[in-house]
């Protein structure tokens, strides 16, 4: 490439991530990329508190058909003998309701296969038993990460996140009325375009791909290092994880290919982008050929977990959820970036005429 | 490569409205001034320039370039604009190295240049503030520093004494002369009549997005023939010599001067009453001064399109 063009590109770059990185109105966009990361942190958070009282690895779970035979009334001989001993024991005095003397409270935890049945004895009778359920096992933790990143981080924080960032480059200044800064520097308007496009890709990269990477850690963040290691090293974990950061770079470049160009063909950019919107959601029901001109139809090809499909699933749920014509991930890669850069050809097109007008505006 | 500006048939429509229409311009070298009430196209004119907006009819060149080749004419041409908004959160100082990165320049360059720009302009204790928080002078010299940094061929500035205290004002007026002198050209708007006489080598008037006059000052109003041209005579003698003029076909008005010591005469025939005067002089009739006093461009913009164009 013309080196002049290469130094033209970083400086476009160097004005333009000051402005997407540090912009106050840009706010939104860091709460949208990192409420998953939230999202897992709390669930990991509220797991790790229910494991906390757990036993050790080995003890004998409680199948449901042993903890609906606990009755009120129930001698505590009567309850070991039928669920055996409990992992914990907590044992205290409360004031009886006479007041006279006091009550002995002893609860009997036993573990579940997610969560914790407990056994609540006053004076050595059942009074009461409760359950609490938590602890996701891994597989279905996976399940959840793959529903949370296709359905909200895909179709919402990262196409509302581009929508913000790239829609701005040329839009968002045309309304600040300061595109003209760059429009009067000797610079090919194509390349303008090329560097706007970068700076926008670099900042929503690493927007994005950090809020995925910060997801997969708290999604984890409640299970011990050995089922983490067993699922990098022998369940394909590194490979799920390299695909979720690489779908997470290429729904920028193709959201952000397609924002760049609304923002530079409309002048009042909001309703193409909920027509994009609209596309995109309604992609399963597209004919095989127009699918093909979606973004949502490439990524949803290269997520690594397909979210499976309940029978008691909404049908437009289940319908967003599957993949009936899914392509391989070679074809999925050279198809978006084919998209993205015809989009962009479209745009340097637009962009070559552009003229500034700002009353207008 | 040319060294003109040329406007060949040039017309821009903002949909039904009119920019400019049939604009046929040669710029030389020099300061170039273009004149007009608010709305009369100057602005639309300097846009067109500079491809900032594109013409919808008619062909443009600046120095064999044309404005739709920004890489190229930006190396030539600087745009001192009237937009005021500047990319956020930068200094006085980052928004001219910024700008200068663009051109491809490495940091050393850029640097230097830009201080040099900032120094031109009198900036340089305030260079390291941000630009937003300028005064509306201040905006106006960044802006003027932007415009020259690169040091350009061709300058266009849109009234670019806008704002300006006086002091600022004679500095920049001398900085435009420096560069006309030079061989820029330097292409500037104003609607503040007697700053154009000040400044212009040539001026452009401009009245409902048509040219209306263009040339040397003098030039366009020897060019009005149906306006009689008006004439001040600084004398000892006024009422001798106004019994005099009143005898020439050719004088069609004389007034005393409310000083008594000259006569305001208004002649449809300038060159006779030129050849008057010397035979007056030759007579022994002590004449102070004899100087024309509506070849300025109020008079003629007056002239040409009547006082409501006038600012």
């Amino acid at each position: 490439m013309n080196p002049l063009w290469i130094a033209q590109i970083k400086a476009v770059i160097r004005l333009e991530l000051r402005k997407t990185f540090f912009a106050r109105r840009g706010l939104w966009i860091y709460l949208l990329a990192f409420a998953p990361v939230a999202l897992f942190t709390m669930q990991a958070i509220v797991e790790n508190h229910v494991k906390g009282e757990n036993p050790p690895a080995g003890a004998r779970l409680i199948t449901d058909q042993e903890l609906s035979s606990i009755r009120h009334g129930m001698t505590m001989e009567e309850v070991t003998a039928r669920l055996g001993q409990p992992a914990y024991t907590n044992t205290s005095r409360h004031p009886g309701p006479d007041s006279a003397k006091d009550v002995q409270v002893r609860v009997m935890k036993y573990p579940l296969e997610t969560g914790q049945f407990n056994v609540v004895f006053e004076d050595g009778v059942v009074t009461g038993t409760w359950s609490r359920r938590g602890g996701i096992p891994f597989y279905k933790e996976t399940y959840v990460f793959a529903g949370v990143f296709q359905f909200f981080f895909i179709r919402l924080a990262i196409f509302f996140g581009c929508l913000g960032i790239f829609m701005n480059l040329f839009r968002g200044e045309m309304l600040d009325k300061s595109l003209h800064y760059y429009l009067l520097a000797p610079i090919r308007r194509e390349v303008l375009l090329v560097g706007k496009f970068l700076a926008g890709l670099l900042a929503a990269t690493v927007i994005f791909t950090f809020s995925a990477a910060l997801q997969l850690v708290a999604a984890s963040l409640s299970f011990d290092a050995s089922t983490i290691s067993q699922f990098l090293y022998q369940q394909h974990g590194f490979s799920q994880i390299g695909s979720y950061l690489l779908v997470t770079v290429l729904a920028c470049i193709g959201y952000g290919s397609v924002f760049l160009a609304t923002g530079l063909l409309f002048k009042n950019p909001i309703i193409p982008a909920a027509i994009v919107l609209i596309w995109e959601a309604a992609n399963p029901l597209l004919p095989t050929l127009l699918k093909k001109i979606s973004v949502i139809y490439y990524l949803k090809s290269m997520c690594p977990v397909q979210v499976p499909v309940d029978p008691g699933m909404p049908k437009l749920l289940a319908l967003l959820v599957s993949n009936t014509e899914p392509v391989s991930a070679y074809l999925a890669v050279i198809g978006l970036i084919a998209l993205s850069a015809v989009v962009l050809f479209a745009s340097s097109q637009r962009v070559r005429t552009l003229e500034i007008n700002y009353t207008t505006e | 490569m040319s060294s003109q500006i040329v406007f060949d048939n040039v017309s821009k429509f903002y949909g039904d409205v009119l920019g400019v229409n049939r604009v046929n311009l040669s710029i030389p070298p020099g300061i170039t001034s273009l004149v007009g009430p608010n709305g009369s196209g100057k602005t639309t004119l300097m846009n067109l320039m500079t491809g900032l907006i594109r013409p919808s009819r008619g062909k443009i060149e600046i120095l064999g370039l044309t404005p739709d080749q920004p890489e190229k004419l930006f190396r030539l041409v600087g745009y001192c604009s009237q937009f005021d908004s500047f990319p956020k959160g930068l200094t006085g100082y980052e928004l001219i190295y910024s700008f200068l990165l663009l051109f491809g320049h490495d940091s050393a360059t850029a640097d230097e240049l830009a201080w040099k720009a900032i120094d031109r302009v009198g900036l340089r204790e305030a260079a390291n503030r941000k630009a937003a928080g300028y005064s509306k002078g201040m905006r106006q010299r960044i802006r003027l520093a932007q415009s020259i940094a690169h040091n350009p061929r061709v300058l266009v500035l849109d009234e670019p004494l806008n704002g300006l205290d006086p002091l600022v004002r004679a500095e920049t007026i001398a900085l435009f002369r420096l560069l006309a002198k030079q061989g820029c050209h330097v292409i500037l708007s104003s609607h503040v009549l007697h700053e154009v006489d000040i400044i212009s080598d040539q001026v452009i008037l401009m009245s409902g997005g048509y040219v209306v006059a263009e040339g040397n000052i003098q030039g366009v109003r020897s060019e009005i023939q149906e306006q009689p041209m008006q004439i001040l005579i600084r004398c000892d003698q006024p009422n001798t010599l106004a019994s005099r003029f009143f005898e020439e076909d050719h004088v069609v008005e004389v007034r005393m001067h409310v000083d008594k010591k000259g006569l305001l005469v208004k002649t449809s025939d300038p060159d006779r009453f030129f050849l008057l005067m010397n035979r007056v002089a030759l007579a022994g009739r002590r004449v102070e001064s004899v100087a024309p006093v509506d070849d300025d461009v109020n008079s003629v913009y007056e002239y040409l399109i009547g006082e409501e164009g006038v600012r």
